[in-house]
């Protein structure tokens, strides 16, 4: 039950997501991307529990991603003293990650890592598959949602919200151990 | 008919020697024959191409085979090609115009239907009487076929063309055949535009046949809710989109005097179109209210006719112990042939419980057999209790393992098993909650191990609230009067009108209906045309403000700014699209007869119109959004239509993409990214508020009218995002473009991106419109 699709008839494959247990090897993944991104759903205020999310943006700056809110979060965000972000609708930032041209926020060219977290479970499914089918050459994507995504490249599995709260609070830790 | 042009000059093009035959029309129509006359599955590639030049396809597959043929299964995963050599692009467009054959298909069959019935019963020649303000009475049918249509025999031949047209679109997505993403897309548009053709000849048909109202901005309002139905009286409801049975139904109630004895309500477009016909027909709701009220085991009888009705429907009515009677040769439901026996006899089987249904295909004895057994079977219904009372579904509660399997089945994974948690301890308030946001499939049910009747105990949860859906909504009045267009035209085109937003499709929201609500009070309140149909049209009644008014009491029913148009059911959608036509033909005077491509490109660049299909379920929605691609008007769906597979979107950075001609020198012009996409699932209803406002802006806009939509776009995003946009210099041209409250801002916006002015040309994106071409 642990990989399988939170929502039963969401059937995935061939293609996969590789399942990834242990939080540090989340941590690895996030730190050999050249260019990461992380990208925030409209859910976000609805599943992520305060302090995982700040957690979350602990972990951005640890590795210097960009973060991008979409579906109009971006007051809420400002209402908890964040400041520092982007802002896209969900479907022009897919439609951009896709474009090997695109040159990202900064100008400085496309993402090699997006991370998701605070969609609702098949809209980001189906843009973690539109990004799986037609992305560039070694384009990634990591879900670290509370549950198994299995469009992404890699992705956390079905867990309830404290144990994720402490899954993520890992990787910060394990980012923290390894600069 | 027969047409044989020596030479034929259009703005378009020359054609020469051309024969076009038109059928059994009888044709007086003395404005000249355009250039796509009953148009191919190729003739307008070329418009389309230019379309999908700018709005590229984004696939989101479902799923990452082909299953179609026996070569397969195959995996198209990342680029690898099937066995007959198609990749995930074409596939996933081939399943897209699959899904439009099906809408445009079932929107067809519809109108056949209704046209054969009305030659049957009426003859041919009929009159389209579409009432003294409406001379343009089928702006799509016109537009495409050339047929200017003056009887319901007419008719026929345009069926005949759209029936024709999809058995080809279908073909092409044979193993074998298209291949190509782009052309794919191309049949998409297609397959929507004669779907607009469908179902205008659906819908014009009825209204002539029936007297449904043409076009009365005072249509009358009718009853909508749960909480609706006198229970006293023996209750029929209808269900489905053809409302001939209904109408039977109704014909013989007042024939035989019965008119006040008994209830007659109806979910989806049938119950529209009932009271487009009879005053005293009742509208319980969307597809979403199906499982809920025969749950209430209210109705008597059920009578079914086609589309978007529960496959499952008769079990439930026999859980119920109502009798199902089909009316429709489409959904025949398994039940026994009754068309030719004694409606007595059937009447008896029906009543005894010996059949739990029958299918009946002579509507008036689908009126009469109805009629008798609902009123037969109501006196001993009524002691039947189809809720549970609240202790019972305490104990139903119990029963839940918190297995969570039913969350997960949920579309919009709703915490049921916390709402059942409390239940049991005799708090019902998280279910009646849920019941807000539950779109009632009853997937949860089928999904949950111990058999609970979920939906039934959120009914009973919301037992008060249901009692008090008790809402109102205006009459769908059909098509846009041709003065309507005469007065707005002018204020549309040169964008001082903000827009024209159309709320369709169907039910199947996120996060409930009161955001459709919401939206639509938005754009009222901000003086755009609001302009609703199908579910959605029933949506925007079920809420009333704190007088206990619901929007269509609050707002005008006119075509005009902040006012409130219901046009009617399903097949009441080419009246939107058609007023999109008449203001490019009535108001600017441009060629109507077979002349497509002209007139898309003047709605792509001059009506500023958006479709809001928030709970868009159906293929038939998917169809009906195609034909408004084509003819220019972008489609905002909520987050479940991302399921639609694809999105066409622009790229509004890539300036090389946002050129038109200048019609009076033929320069090529930057006019910015307007309208910026052509279909968009927003995740959120404030980001589709954002983006309508900002996709109703055109390359003609005035700079009157630019400032306008411009204070509209930015004052929701600063409202919603707590900011200024960041892309207003792509949309600023001119100086007097400018909000004059907002100069400040976005000067200094504009100053930042290094803006320059732009050209505000006469824009085309067709050469041969250009009137004087540059040396």
């Amino acid at each position: 039950m642990k990989f399988e699709p939170y929502q039963t008839a969401e059937i995935p494959g061939p293609l996969k997501a590789i399942p990834v247990e242990r939080p540090q090897t989340v941590a690895g993944i996030i730190r050999n991307a050249k260019r990461p991104i992380v990208i925030m759903g409209s859910k976000t205020f609805d599943v992520v529990p305060e302090k995982t999310l700040r957690d979350i943006i602990q972990i951005s700056k640890q590795v210097g991603a960009e973060i991008v809110v979409t579906g109009g979060i971006n007051k809420k965000f400002e209402e908890i003293g964040i400041k520092e972000f982007k802002s896209m609708p969900a479907m022009e930032l897919a439609d951009r990650l896709r474009d090997p041209e695109w040159k990202g926020f900064d100008g400085k060219g496309n993402y090699d890592l997006a991370i998701f977290v605070g969609f609702r479970y098949y809209y980001g499914w189906l843009i973690l598959s539109g990004l799986k089918h037609f992305s560039p050459e070694g384009f990634k994507t990591l879900s670290i949602e509370p549950y198994y995504q299995p469009h992404a490249t890699f992705s956390l599995y079905n867990m309830k919200i404290d144990a994720w709260s402490n899954y993520i609070s890992l990787i910060k830790e394990s980012l923290k151990e390894k600069r | 008919m027969t047409f044989k042009i020596g030479e034929l000059k259009t703005d378009i093009a020359t054609l020469k020697n051309l024969e076009i035959s038109l059928g059994r029309v009888e044709e007086e129509w003395e404005e000249p024959l355009g250039p796509t006359p009953m148009p191919s599955i190729t003739s307008l590639r070329r418009w389309d191409y230019k379309l999908l030049q700018r709005y590229k396809p984004f696939y989101l597959p479902f799923c990452d085979l082909c299953c179609l043929c026996t070569f397969g299964k195959c995996d198209l995963t990342k680029g690898k090609k099937g066995a007959c050599g198609i990749k995930m692009d074409a596939q996933q467009s081939r399943i897209v115009l699959l899904a439009c054959c099906i809408g445009a298909a079932t929107h067809t069959g519809h109108a056949r239907e209704i046209v054969e019935f009305l030659v049957e019963r009426f003859g041919r020649d009929l009159p389209l009487d579409l009432g003294d303000q409406v001379d343009l009475e089928a702006p799509n049918i016109r537009l495409v076929t050339g047929i200017k249509p003056r009887t319901v025999g007419d008719l026929e031949d345009v069926l005949d063309y759209v029936e024709e047209q999809i058995a080809h679109l279908l073909a092409s997505t044979h193993t074998g055949q298209e291949g190509d993403p782009i052309d794919f897309e191309s049949k998409v548009f297609h397959a929507g535009m004669l779907d607009h053709v469908a179902m205008e000849v659906a819908d014009i048909a009825q209204i002539a046949a029936f007297n449904f109202p043409k076009g009365d901005p005072n249509a009358r309002l009718a009853q909508l809710g749960l909480g609706i139905v006198d229970i006293n009286k023996p209750v029929i409801l209808v269900i489905g989109h053809n409302v001939i049975p209904s109408i039977y139904i109704v014909d013989y109630l007042n024939e035989t005097g019965l008119k006040d004895e008994v209830e007659v309500c109806g979910l989806c477009c049938t119950a529209h179109d009932i009271t487009r016909y009879n005053d005293r027909a009742k509208i319980i709701g969307p597809i979403s209210w199906e499982l809920r009220f025969i749950r209430t085991g209210v109705p008597d009888v059920i009578v079914v006719d086609e589309q978007c009705i529960r496959t499952d429907v008769l079990d439930e009515a026999a859980k119920i112990h109502a009798p199902l009677i089909a009316a429709s040769e489409k959904a025949c439901r398994g039940l026994p042939d009754r068309t030719y026996d004694p409606v007595e006899e059937i009447v008896e089987d029906l009543v005894s419980g010996r059949q739990k249904g029958a299918l009946i295909l002579d509507m008036d004895k689908v009126g009469e057999v109805a009629t008798k057994v609902a009123i037969r079977l109501a006196p001993e219904r009524k002691k039947f209790k189809a809720l549970p009372s609240t202790e019972e579904v305490i104990e139903e509660a119990k029963r839940c393992l918190q297995c969570g399997f039913c969350q997960k089945a949920c579309p919009n994974s709703l915490p049921i098993p916390e709402a059942m948690a409390m239940a049991k301890e005799g708090d019902l308030s998280k279910l009646a909650e849920l019941y807000d946001y539950c779109i009632a499939c009853g997937r949860c049910e089928s999904a949950c191990p111990s058999k609970l009747n979920i939906i039934t105990m959120m009914v009973k949860s919301s037992e008060k609230k249901v009692k008090n859906e008790i809402f109102k909504v205006r009459v769908g009045r059909g098509p846009i009067l041709d003065t309507e267009i005469r007065d707005v035209g002018r204020s549309i085109v040169l964008g001082e009108i903000p827009g024209i937003i159309a709320f369709v499709g169907c039910a199947n929201y996120a996060d409930g209906g009161t955001e459709l609500v919401e939206m639509a009070e938005e754009f009222l309140k901000r003086k755009y045309i609001v302009v609703a149909s199908g579910c959605a049209a029933m949506t925007i009644g079920m809420y009333k403000n704190d007088e206990g008014k619901t929007l269509y009491e609050l707002y005008p029913g006119n075509f005009d700014a902040g006012c409130l148009v219901n046009v009617g059911s399903c097949v009441s959608n080419p009246h939107i699209s058609g007023a999109a036509i008449k203001i490019a033909n009535i108001f600017a005077k441009r060629p109507l007869r077979a002349n497509y491509m002209e007139i898309a490109d003047y709605v792509l660049n001059r009506v500023g119109a958006v479709g809001i299909a928030w709970g868009a379920m159906s293929q038939k929605a998917a169809s009906i959004a195609s034909g408004f691609w084509r003819l220019g008007v972008p489609v905002i769906v909520g987050p479940h239509g991302a399921k639609y597979r694809r999105m066409l979107l622009g790229r509004k950075e890539k300036r090389e993409n946002w050129y038109v001609y200048d019609a009076r020198t033929g320069k090529k012009v930057y006019v910015g990214p307007v309208p910026e996409h052509l279909f968009y699932a927003a995740e959120t209803k404030e980001e589709a508020m954002i983006m309508a406002a900002k996709l109703c802006m055109r390359a003609n806009d005035t700079t009157k009218g630019r400032a306008i939509k411009l204070t509209h776009y930015i004052d929701l995003y600063k409202r919603f995002y707590g900011k200024m946009p960041d892309d207003i210099h792509l949309f600023v041209r001119r100086l007097a473009d400018i909000p004059i409250t907002m100069k400040d801002e976005i000067l200094a916006e504009l100053e930042k991106k290094g803006w320059k002015e732009t050209e505000i040309p006469d824009p085309t994106l067709i050469e041969e419109l250009v009137r004087v071409k540059e040396e």
